[in-house]
C-alpha cells in the first residue's frame, strides 16, 4: 500500500508502476483507490490488486470497512509513506493515529507490514518516522544522485537596514539577468500574484532587448491543464524557455530536468523547502547558481547576517505530537467504530492518555464499556466528526460569492477573517463582509485595496500544571500545560506603517488548553535595565517575539503556529515571565521540542538582534507581524541584555559585520 | 479564569460535534421530489410530530422502569446476555399453487444459456415446448440438462440464482422459488440501528410462522454491551437447512450491515451468504414503480394493506430516540422503537404473501 498526500502524486506513482508492472511481466495490477474511484470498480481493486494507492483521507474513511479488506489487511506487506515530511504539525499527529488504527487492523488480521517512509532532508527523520508510524527505523541517506558545484548567492536587498527596491523587484531583476545570460532559470515566489507580476515585470524589461526574449519567461502554477504543464515541459527541454515563476507548486508534479539556475524570492519556511528548491538546479552534475533573495523578516535575516549557519545548520526537526488529548481521542472513537477497544491490548497503539480518554468519552454515550471491549455507540459516523485537518473545534467556512475558499478553526477565523478584515487567500485579498458566529460562516469579496488589518487582543494565561524544570545559564525555564485566554478586541487598518483606523471587535473571549514553556529572567538582569533607564517590559516583549520568530528555525513550524505572552510582574510572585505556546488546543509538541533545544534557541534569537542594524527594533528582528499589542512595548536595547542573559556561552559568533550593535549591547 | 479539567471537555467537545451531524435532511411536506429520490429525507411535519412525541414519551414513562414498560425475558447465550420480546400476530397466507408455478418455469425455454425470445418462439415452432424437449435438440441438449438439474434439487437458493440471471432478479419467477419453502422456513428479519453503517444494530426483529401464526422475536438492548449476544440470537434464527431470508431492502442493508458487525465483534459465525433471500424491495419495485410515487414500506402498507400506523415516527430518528435513552435511562423512546419495528416485520410478511398471491394464488 503507498499512501501519497495528493492526487498530482498518486497519479505519477501509479504510471510509473504500471510501467514496472509491464516491464517485469509480475502482475501486481497497482490501481488508485480513492474518492474518485467508482464504486463499481472499488470490490475488483481490493480482491485483484496488489498494490493499491491510497491517501490518508481514503484510509481514514474505508478503515470502518476493514470487513471487505479483509484479504488484503491479511496480507499487507509493505506500507509505503512517500513525502512523509508532509505529514508533520496537526496534520502529522492526526496521520499518525491513523496509522496507527490502520496498523492494528493489519494486527487483526494477522499481518505486520513493514514501514517504507521517504522524506526530504530532516534534522531528525529516525525519530521523526518513529513518532509518525510507532515503529524503530534505519535510515538510509546516502545520496547517490550527481550533483556539481553550486554557487550559492544570499542576496539582502536590506542589507543596510533600508532596502529601496523591494524583495520582488529585486527578484525581477534578477531573474531578467539570468535569463539574459543565456541561464534558464526557475523563480520561485510565495504566492501565485507574486509569480503573476514578477513574469509580467520581467517580460516588460526583456521586451527592451528582444521580444523573443520575453516570450522565453512564464509562469507556472497548479491548477494548470496537463496540456498547458506539458507545454511548458517540452520547451525547456528543447531550450526555447528560459525563465519560469512559480509558487512551490513546482516543488512537485512537473518534470522540468536539470536547470542552470533557481532564484528563491524570500526564505519559504523551512531549511527543507528552500534546499529543495535549490536542488532543482543543476541535476546532472554541472555547475549551477542557486540565488536566496531576503525579506525584511527575522529569520530571512538572520541568515543573511549569518550565512555560516545557513550553510552548517542542519535541516529543522520535525514534529509530531501522538499525545494531543483533543487529537487522540478523536480517532480512539474511529478505532472504537472499527474494533472494540480493549485497554490491554490497544495500549500500545494509542499511548499512556489512552485510558484516562476512555470514561471520558463513555461520559457523554460516545463509547460504552462491554465485555469485548468499548464500543463505539454515537450516533454520527466516527471517521466524520474526525477531521485531518485540524484540532476538533467548531470550523468557520469561508465564502465568496457561495462558494467555500477555506475553512478554519475558530481561532484562526477571530484572528483574520473578522469583520471588516482583509483577508489573504492563496496570496489574493478578500474582504470580510460579515461573520456570523451562529452559522460558522464567513462572507467575503474579492477586494484590491491598498491597505492591510491587524487584529488587537489580549492574551491571559494560567499555568495548570508544570511538568520540568531546567536551567538554561543560570535562568529558570519550564515546560507545562497552560490555559490560554485570547481576546480580540479591535484591529487597526494600516497602509504601510501609517494607522488609517482603529475598529472595535466584540468578539467571545477563546479559551484552551496547550502545552507551554516559560522562563524567568533573573532579578539581576531586571535591575540591570532598569538602571539603564531602559524599559523592562519592552525587553521582554522583544525577547518574546525574537524568540518565536525563530522557532521555525529549529523545529518545523510557522511562526503562526505558536504564540506568546511576557509580563514584568506575572502571578502571585509578581516575577518577569516569557510563555511561548503552542497555538493549538491539547499544544501539538513545538514547544516540548524546543524546550529540548533551548540554549541554541536562545542563542540564535540572541544572535538575530543584536546582529541586527537597526537602532530601535525593526520588522527585521523584534517586531512581530501578529502581535496583538501592535509592537508595544518594545525596547531593543533591553530585549539584547535579556537574551545576552540567556546565552552567556553563545556559541554563536558575532557577525563580523556588525558595529551598531556591539555598540549598543556595551552602551 | 475557569480551570475546567480538559479531558472533562473532551467528552462534551465530541458530543457537541455529534450534535451537528444530521444523516436526514428535513424537507417541506410534499415534496415528491426530494422524498423519491433519497432515503435520508423526513418530512417536515413527521418531524415536528415525532419531536413533540418524543416530549411526551420522557415525561410519561418518566419514573417507570424498563421492567415494568417491556414484559420480556432475558436470554444467555455464549456470547452473554440479551433481552427478547415476543408477540404473536394472525396470519392467513395465501394458498399457492406450486404445480402453476414449475409448470411456467419448465416451459419457459429461455432459461437455457443461448436462447432468447426469438430462438423460443422458433423452437416451440418446431415442437419444442419445455426443457424436457429440449433434451433430445441436438444443440441444447447440454445446456439444458444444468437447468433441470438445478430445478430438481430444489434448492431456491441456485433456482432464484439461474432465474435472476436469465431475467432479471426481480422477476417474479425468482419470487416464485419461494414456493420451495415451508412456511415456517421463512425468516423476516428488519434491524434498527444507529445510523447507516459502523454503528451499533439497537434492535433485531425476526418474525417466524409458528403453527399458523406470525411470531415476532425482537432483541432490544437494554445496553449496547448486549449487542453481541442479540447477533447471536438473530444468527441463530437464520440457520437451519431450509431457511429462507425476507427482508424489506436487506441486501443493501440489513444482511451486510449484520455481518458487519459479526466481523466487528470478531465472531465466527458469519450469517450466510447461501441462503435464499427475498428482498420484497426489489419485487416491489418491479411492480409499483410506475403507479406510486413512494416505494417505502410506509408508503405501500397504505396502498396496498391499507394499514395506518398510529404514533409512528420515521426510521430515520430511531438513532436519536435511542440516544435520548441512552442519556437518560429513560424507555420512553423506546417504546415507538419497538412498535415500529413490530409494524415493519408484520407489514413485510403481509406484502411479501400479497405479492407471492398475486402470482401463484389459487
Amino acid at each position: 500500500m503507498y499512501l501519497y498526500p495528493t492526487k498530482a502524486l498518486s497519479n505519477d506513482q501509479l504510471t510509473t508502476l504500471e510501467r514496472m508492472a509491464d516491464y517485469t511481466g509480475i502482475s501486481a495490477k497497482p490501481a488508485i483507490y480513492d474518492g474518485d474511484t467508482p464504486q463499481s470498480r472499488r470490490a475488483a481493486i481490493r480482491e485483484n490488486s496488489r498494490i493499491i494507492i491510497s491517501s490518508p483521507h481514503e484510509m481514514h474513511h474505508v478503515l470502518s470497512w476493514h470487513m471487505k479488506w479483509r484479504p488484503l489487511f491479511a496480507n499487507l506487506r509493505y506500507i509505503v509513506i512517500d513525502e512523509a515530511h508532509r505529514y508533520r504539525g496537526v496534520f502529522g499527529s492526526h496521520i499518525a493515529m491513523l496509522i496507527r488504527r490502520l496498523s492494528r487492523l493489519c494486527l487483526h488480521y494477522g499481518s505486520r507490514p513493514q514501514f517504507i517512509l521517504s522524506t526530504a532532508t530532516l534534522a531528525n527523520p529516525v525519530e521523526f518516522s518513529c513518532r509518525l508510524t510507532g515503529h524503530p527505523f534505519e535510515l538510509v541517506d546516502s545520496n547517490g544522485s550527481p550533483h556539481g558545484r553550486k554557487h550559492f548567492v544570499l542576496y539582502n536587498p536590506f542589507y543596510d537596514g533600508v532596502g529601496e527596491r523591494s524583495t520582488h523587484q529585486e527578484t525581477k531583476d534578477l531573474l531578467v539577468s539570468c535569463v539574459k545570460n543565456d541561464l534558464q532559470t526557475l523563480c520561485f515566489t510565495g504566492s501565485r500574484k507574486m509569480a503573476e507580476l514578477v513574469t509580467l515585470w520581467a517580460r516588460e524589461d526583456a521586451r527592451r532587448s528582444s521580444a523573443k526574449l520575453a516570450d522565453a519567461i512564464c509562469t507556472y502554477r497548479a491548477g494548470y491543464l496537463p496540456e498547458d504543464r506539458r507545454a511548458i515541459e517540452i520547451r525547456l527541454k528543447d531550450g526555447t524557455m528560459k525563465g519560469v515563476v512559480s509558487t512551490n507548486a513546482l516543488e512537485l508534479g512537473i518534470d522540468i530536468g536539470s536547470l542552470d539556475a533557481v532564484i528563491i524570492s524570500g526564505y519559504p519556511g523551512t531549511m527543507m523547502s528552500t534546499w529543495q528548491q535549490a536542488g532543482r538546479a543543476g541535476r546532472k552534475g554541472d555547475v549551477s547558481l542557486a540565488l536566496l533573495v531576503a525579506q525584511a523578516n527575522p529569520l530571512d535575516q538572520y541568515f543573511m547576517n549569518h550565512p555560516e549557519q545557513f550553510f552548517s545548520r542542519s535541516n529543522e526537526h520535525a514534529i509530531v505530537d501522538t499525545e494531543n488529548p483533543y487529537i487522540v481521542s478523536g480517532h480512539l472513537l474511529c478505532a472504537a467504530a472499527e474494533l472494540p477497544l480493549r485497554e490491554d491490548e490497544d495500549r500500545v497503539f494509542f499511548g499512556d492518555s489512552f485510558s484516562q480518554l476512555l470514561p471520558e468519552l463513555k461520559s457523554t454515550d460516545l463509547i460504552r464499556k462491554t465485555a469485548r471491549g468499548w464500543v463505539y455507540s454515537g450516533r454520527g459516523r466516527a471517521a466524520e466528526l474526525v477531521s485531518l485537518g485540524g484540532v476538533p473545534g467548531e470550523s468557520f467556512r469561508i465564502m465568496c460569492h457561495g462558494r467555500v475558499l477555506e475553512t478554519m478553526d475558530r481561532a484562526h477565523a477571530y484572528r483574520e477573517a473578522h469583520k471588516g478584515a482583509i483577508l489573504l487567500h492563496q496570496g489574493e485579498m478578500f474582504l470580510v463582509k460579515e461573520m456570523d458566529l451562529e452559522t460558522h460562516i464567513v462572507r467575503v469579496t474579492e477586494a484590491d485595496v491598498d491597505y492591510y488589518t491587524q487584529p488587537l487582543k489580549e492574551v491571559d494565561l494560567a499555568i495548570i500544571e508544570t511538568l520540568e524544570t531546567r536551567e538554561v545559564n543560570g535562568v529558570k525555564c519550564a515546560f507545562g500545560v497552560v490555559e490560554v485566554t485570547e481576546q480580540y478586541t479591535g484591529y487597526k487598518i494600516k497602509r504601510g506603517d501609517t494607522i488609517l483606523g482603529v475598529e472595535s471587535l466584540s468578539l467571545p473571549p477563546l479559551t484552551f488548553r496547550t502545552k507551554a514553556f516559560w522562563l524567568v529572567p533573573s532579578s539581576n538582569t531586571e535591575q540591570n535595565i532598569l538602571k539603564e533607564n531602559l524599559d523592562f517590559a519592552g525587553g521582554l516583549h522583544g525577547a518574546e517575539h525574537a524568540i518565536i520568530a525563530l522557532m521555525p528555525l529549529h523545529v518545523m513550524c510557522d511562526r503562526w503556529d505558536v504564540g506568546g505572552l511576557s509580563s514584568s510582574a506575572y502571578g502571585e510572585n509578581g516575577e518577569p515571565v516569557i510563555f511561548i505556546y503552542d497555538g493549538y488546543e491539547g499544544g501539538i509538541g513545538l514547544a516540548e521540542k524546543a524546550y529540548e533545544l533551548l540554549p541554541d534557541l536562545f542563542a540564535t534569537a540572541h544572535a538575530l538582534v543584536r546582529d541586527c542594524r537597526c537602532e530601535d527594533g525593526c520588522p527585521s528582528c523584534i517586531y512581530s507581524p501578529k502581535c496583538g499589542n501592535d509592537n508595544q512595548p518594545l525596547d531593543k536595547i533591553a530585549t539584547t541584555l535579556i537574551l545576552e542573559e540567556l546565552c552567556q556561552e553563545s556559541v554563536i559568533a558575532e557577525s563580523s559585520m556588525d558595529t551598531a550593535s556591539s555598540k549598543t549591547a556595551s552602551s | 479564569m475557569a480551570a475546567t479539567h480538559a479531558p472533562a471537555r473532551i467528552g462534551s467537545l465530541w458530543h457537541q460535534r455529534m450534535q451537528t451531524l444530521k444523516e436526514y435532511e428535513v424537507v417541506r411536506d410534499g415534496n415528491i421530489f426530494g422524498a423519491g429520490f433519497s432515503n435520508s429525507v423526513v418530512f417536515s411535519s413527521e418531524y415536528d410530530q415525532a419531536r413533540q412525541q418524543l416530549g411526551h414519551l420522557i415525561s410519561s414513562y418518566k419514573e417507570r422502569s424498563f421492567e415494568t414498560v417491556f414484559s420480556g425475558n432475558e436470554v444467555s447465550n455464549e456470547c452473554g446476555t440479551c433481552f427478547s420480546l415476543t408477540t404473536s400476530h394472525p396470519l392467513h397466507p395465501p394458498a399457492f399453487n406450486f404445480d402453476h408455478y414449475l409448470d411456467t418455469i419448465m416451459r419457459d425455454l429461455t432459461l437455457v444459456r443461448g436462447i432468447g425470445r426469438s430462438t423460443e418462439k422458433r423452437l416451440r415452432g418446431r415442437g419444442y415446448q419445455t426443457l424436457y424437449d429440449l433434451m433430445g435438440h441436438p444443440k441444447y441438449r447440454s445446456q439444458v440438462q444444468p437447468v433441470i438439474d438445478c430445478m430438481r434439487s430444489e434448492d431456491s437458493h441456485d433456482i432464484m440464482d439461474l432465474i435472476g440471471k436469465r431475467h432479471a432478479k426481480s422477476h417474479t419467477l425468482v419470487l416464485g422459488a419461494a414456493g420451495f419453502h415451508e412456511l415456517n422456513d421463512y425468516a423476516f428479519l428488519d434491524i434498527e440501528t444507529m445510523g447507516l453503517f459502523s454503528r451499533p444494530i439497537i434492535l433485531f426483529g425476526i418474525g417466524v410462522i409458528e403453527n399458523g401464526a406470525l411470531n415476532v422475536y425482537q432483541y432490544l438492548l437494554r445496553d449496547i454491551a448486549e449487542e453481541a449476544a442479540a447477533l447471536y440470537e438473530t444468527i441463530q434464527h437464520l440457520s437451519g437447512e431450509r431457511k429462507a431470508l425476507v427482508t424489506f431492502n436487506g441486501k443493501a442493508f440489513d444482511l451486510p450491515y449484520i455481518n458487519d458487525r459479526l466481523g466487528y465483534y470478531g465472531m465466527s459465525t458469519q450469517a450466510s451468504t447461501r441462503i435464499p433471500h427475498f428482498d420484497v424491495l426489489h419485487f416491489s419495485r418491479r411492480r409499483w414503480r410506475d403507479q406510486f410515487s413512494s416505494l417505502r414500506l410506509t408508503a405501500l402498507e397504505k396502498e396496498i394493506l391499507h394499514i395506518h400506523r398510529e404514533d409512528d415516527i420515521p426510521g430515520q430518528m430511531v438513532p436519536e430516540f435511542y440516544e435520548t435513552y441512552q442519556r437518560t435511562g429513560n424507555c420512553g423512546p423506546l417504546v415507538p422503537i419497538v412498535e415500529h419495528n413490530r409494524q415493519d416485520i408484520i407489514s413485510l410478511a403481509l406484502l411479501f404473501f400479497h405479492l407471492m398471491g398475486e402470482s401463484y394464488g389459487c
